[in-house]
């Protein structure tokens, strides 16, 4: 028994040394090509598209069919948002979303609704932004009469039910209390607060203008914005075309037609860049910066997008996260973003750091973004921003759903109808100059909106010249 | 890892039987499984969507395997990976090596000196730290940062990532399907010659991840002191992220331990799905991967947890809402009350008419939130049936205590309807499909039922096994384990002047 063990010991032990030896030459091999001498082979790809088709009373219908899974995905798009709130009664937008699905709709009880969608396994959901509103369903494909059914009448006529409406409020109530607890979720929407004074996205809800809010104004604010001419529709999965356009001309066909919503204004952009604290006892500080920057229709809308790519939300190379998080172990968390919508975009930093580093990983955030602006961007740098995003390109492409979604998207936002074709073209044209020019505009902290949420008491020296910080209160 | 990556796997066999389709999706026939010669299972799936690919590893070794006084050191070693190799990110290795070491002897004696707390002597600190942070300046000479992550990127990588839980750690690409070579290429690098540079700035911002996932969220603090106070003796007591007293002082020498240990062949997975062909693939990564060498590293098992024998509290004090924690011990998959508990979860929680949602948010409305997750915090071990609840103000963790308690009291007692039954597989069934719809998703879970039950037809029966769950067996399940000298409560309250 001994002797048996031993000798597979002994043997075990050689074939590791053998292995290592093994190991040891392949490192020395010519396996070992530098990563970036690599040569692939061709990559075939061509722009999957969906069928676009516009139903008699103008819905326009995305449809791609897709039949690796019994399922079926319906998006929805409508022109609407929360900016459409009426003062004082902040939130009407986002609990009618809510409510059309919870509150029940003129054919069927919501506690019905609720038993057959939950029966089915089949999901609906609503969710409100500032700008439009999105609706989501998903069912398998033997179920899908039955659920686009339910999900047309919750668009064409929800009840609103009053006892529903009393929930809703509760929890949305509920919700802003516990916005307190979450330093990101906070810092953001006080940061939101700060860069929309006096414009509508910048008026949000509080359990004063939630407890306001009736039935009424929520059929007032549906009758307003849920008719054809508002929404546009995919429908991606097991499903055929003939099949699409039959289900959604009985379940939408007799959906009456509306006005077409005027396009939102821009922001006013009226806010008063400078330094806010937010104070709270917490051992880790959240710093948001931001200003405004290019919309979608805007020219220099790729050229932005490239330009954030290298201050930082390229991952680990990109400038921001590597001088916060590499270089001196500020943060996990450190990056910029580059929110575009259609008319105007916003451009920000973001880092979350222990107390006593909060002035030094903001002073670092600014020194590095000065330095985008003084010393301009490396032609490596263009090139690693460029091709990655040529490169990863094709990833807009993986799913029937993100196909169709995606047109009906750029449709939805009056984007150029050869907006994807183009992509990678105008991703490739883009110079230097161009990204030194945009630095020039918008990489200029002056013009910085600055949040920090922390415990404004301990926070460290500042390291540079900083203006006076203003100390604010979260809305209640 | 979410355990829907568990029951999403079923899917595979089940054959939707639908009369007249052939939706059967049969991977079982489409997967190939090969085990290299050093003990690496590769898994590949051909799936012909968009020219893209997923690239999953996954090693059997997590945060359960770490030993006493060490916790955190599976996902710092995880952060560590990224730093590149012995041919990745340097420009001379011989010349950085001989600074990698000073800094390493450096910074140790730094931990040292530290650790002494009151007794440590100021100037000595401040000497070394000067000198750490010079070497640090030097090493960037010879360092080219952040090379693996601009590799990928520069190629078109996407969710370029890795993760480490208490029993697996997965490193992650999804690439333009004709760039798996760049994958392989750095991949069995970092699994042969990896470099830990960086070391002490890294932990620095594991301190940091640490501050934002626990020590400012509500939540994440409660979850920490629930699983500590749930187990008693075995590891998964222990957070993945390293308790305070043992991060700030991980040494290189804990890496190199752990990644010595475990980086094992053996107990390597590797998932490839998408835009590919199979036999090419499988050359290049045996290219690549079988030179690396197989391992002696000895399975260990976690000391078992001895059986709960009375109720455990816990309170935890924080200025945020409260929300509460309720753990019952079971076993863990495959033992056929898991898959009990996964139609419990689904009854109890998952959509507006599920018992406690429509009883506590709908009809009583004294809660926010519930949510119930069966399975955590891991698979390899004994784990737990878990409740989360938040209450709604002005409503009180006792009281939703009281009418939790009193739901899973009546679950053994009544027998749950048919409907209820039949629903709660639907939903099941729903859950496994619509996760089969990306190359990442199946990638994901082919490993991660490979690395975890060493086969990933091991999921082969699972649905038939869901279906085989009566009325009867979550009584009996519901008796056996949902007691009160079984269970923790965790709660999170506001400090009370």
């Amino acid at each position: 028994m001994m002797l048996i063990k031993k000798s597979f010991f002994l043997k075990f032990l050689s074939f590791v040394l053998l292995a290592c030896f093994c190991a040891t030459a392949a490192v020395a091999d010519s396996r070992l090509i530098p990563p970036d001498k690599i040569v692939y082979p061709k990559l075939k790809f061509e722009l999957p598209k969906a069928e676009r088709v516009v139903l008699e009373n103008g819905i326009v219908l995305y449809i791609m069919e897709d039949n690796e899974l019994p399922l079926v995905n319906v998006n929805a798009i409508f022109r609407t948002g929360s900016i459409y709130d009426p003062p004082g009664k902040e939130g009407v937008a986002e609990l009618a979303a809510y409510l059309m699905r919870t509150g029940g709709t003129k054919k069927t009880a919501s506690d019905q609704l609720d038993r057959r969608l939950d029966f089915l396994a089949a999901s609906i959901s609503f969710s409100m932004a500032t700008d439009h509103a999105t609706g989501d369903l998903s069912v398998l494909s033997k179920d899908i009469a039955e659920a686009l059914d339910y999900f047309s009448q919750m668009i064409i006529a929800p009840a609103f039910e009053k006892k529903k409406l009393e929930i809703a409020v509760q929890l949305k109530i509920e919700d802003l209390r516990r916005l307190q607890d979450n330093p990101q979720r906070l810092a953001f929407r006080e940061f939101n607060r700060l860069m929309f004074e006096n414009d509508a996205r910048g008026r949000l809800s509080t359990p004063k203008s939630l407890h306001a809010i009736t039935r009424c104004d929520l059929r007032r604010f549906h009758q307003e914005f849920f008719h054809p001419q508002n929404a546009m529709f995919a429908i991606t999965g097991d499903i055929t075309r003939d099949q699409a356009i039959n289900l959604f001309s009985k379940y939408f066909g007799a959906w009456k037609k509306g006005r077409v919503s005027e396009e939102a204004p821009p922001p006013k952009q009226t806010f008063t860049p400078g330094l806010y604290y937010l104070h709270k006892e917490i051992p880790q500080s959240t710093i948001v910066i931001g200003q405004f920057a290019p919309g979608k229709h805007h020219p220099d809308y790729h050229a932005f997008s490239v330009l954030d790519f290298i201050a930082g939300s390229g991952g680990f190379n990109s400038r921001i996260f590597d001088a916060v998080r590499n270089n001196e172990g500020l943060a996990y968390s450190a990056g910029s973003f580059y929110r575009a919508r259609p008319a105007f975009g916003i451009f920000g930093a973001y880092a979350f750091t222990k107390t006593s580093s909060t002035l030094q990983a903001l002073s670092l955030i600014n020194g590095t973004v000065d330095e985008i602006r003084k010393k301009n961007v490396t032609p490596q740098e263009l090139e690693w921003a460029k091709q990655s995003t040529i490169n990863g390109f094709i990833f807009s492409f993986t799913s029937a759903e993100q196909i169709a979604w995606q047109q009906m998207r750029n449709e939805f936002e009056k984007m150029p109808p050869d907006y994807l074709e183009l992509y990678r073209d105008k991703i490739e044209k883009i110079t230097l100059d161009d990204l030194r020019r945009l630095a020039d505009i918008y990489l200029n902290k002056t013009k910085n909106v600055v949040l920090i949420l922390g415990d404004s008491k301990n926070f460290d020296e500042p390291a540079g010249d900083l203006p006076e910080p203003v100390l604010i209160k979260p809305q209640e | 890892m979410k355990r829907n990556n568990l029951l999403l796997l079923a899917i595979f066999i089940f054959c939707l039987g639908f009369a007249g389709r052939a939706l059967c999706f049969d991977l079982e026939g489409k997967v190939s499984k090969t085990k290299l010669k050093n003990g690496i299972t590769v898994l590949l799936l051909e799936r012909q969507v968009s020219p893209t690919v997923s690239l999953y590893i996954r090693h059997r070794i997590g945060a359960v395997d770490e030993d006493e006084g060490e916790t955190g050191a599976a996902h710092l070693l995880e952060h560590m990976m990224f730093k590149g190799t012995k041919t990745i990110g340097t420009k001379n290795y011989a010349a950085e090596k001989k600074i990698l070491d000073a800094i390493e002897k450096t910074g140790t004696a730094l931990d040292r000196e530290k650790q002494k707390g009151e007794k440590a002597n100021a100037k000595t600190i401040a000497a070394l730290s000067a000198k750490l942070r010079k070497l640090n300046e030097e090493h960037k000479k010879y360092f080219i940062p952040n090379e693996i992550d601009r590799l990928y990127t520069q190629n078109g990588g996407l969710d370029m990532n890795a993760s480490t839980g208490q029993d697996v750690t997965t490193y992650h690409v999804s690439l333009p399907a004709n760039k798996i070579e760049l994958w392989a290429r750095i991949e069995s690098d970092r699994m042969l010659n990896p470099v830990f540079r960086e070391f002490y700035t890294e932990r620095d911002v594991v301190m940091e991840e640490r501050r934002q996932r626990v020590e400012t969220s509500p939540s994440g603090k409660l979850y920490e002191e629930f699983m500590s106070a749930a187990y008693a003796v075995h590891p998964y007591r222990n957070p993945i992220i390293g308790w305070p007293q043992d991060l700030p002082w991980l040494s290189p020498g804990a890496m190199r331990k752990y990644f010595e240990k475990y980086r094992a062949p053996e107990k390597t997975v590797i998932a490839v799905v998408g835009a590919i062909n199979p036999t090419e693939t499988l050359k290049l990564i045996k290219k690549y991967f079988e030179p690396i060498p197989a391992s002696s590293a000895k399975p260990r098992m976690a000391e078992p947890e001895p059986r709960q024998t009375a109720e455990r509290r816990k309170e935890v004090i924080f200025d945020a809402n409260p929300m509460m924690i309720i753990g019952f011990h079971k076993p863990n998959f495959p033992v056929y009350e898991d898959y009990v508990f996964d139609v419990l979860e689904t009854i109890l929680a998952d959509g507006r008419t599920s018992r406690l949602y429509h009883l506590l948010v709908t009809k009583m409305q004294i809660a926010d939130k519930i949510s119930v997750y069966n399975g955590l915090p891991g698979s390899r071990y004994p784990n737990l049936f878990t409740i989360f609840a938040t209450p709604r103000h002005p409503h009180t963790n006792a009281e939703l205590e009281n009418v939790i308690l009193q739901e899973l009291e009546r679950l053994k007692t009544e027998p749950v309807s048919e409907e209820e039954l039949t629903m709660a597989k639907n939903k099941l069934r729903m859950e496994y499909i619509s996760g089969l719809d990306s190359n990442a998703q199946l990638a994901s879970i082919l490993s991660y039922y490979e690395v975890l039950t060493g086969d990933y037809r091991y999921f082969a029966d699972y649905l038939k096994n869901i279906d085989k769950v009566t009325p009867q067996d979550i009584q009996q399940a519901a008796s056996a384990f949902l007691t009160k000298e079984n269970r923790t409560i965790a709660t999170l309250e506001r400090k009370k002047d």
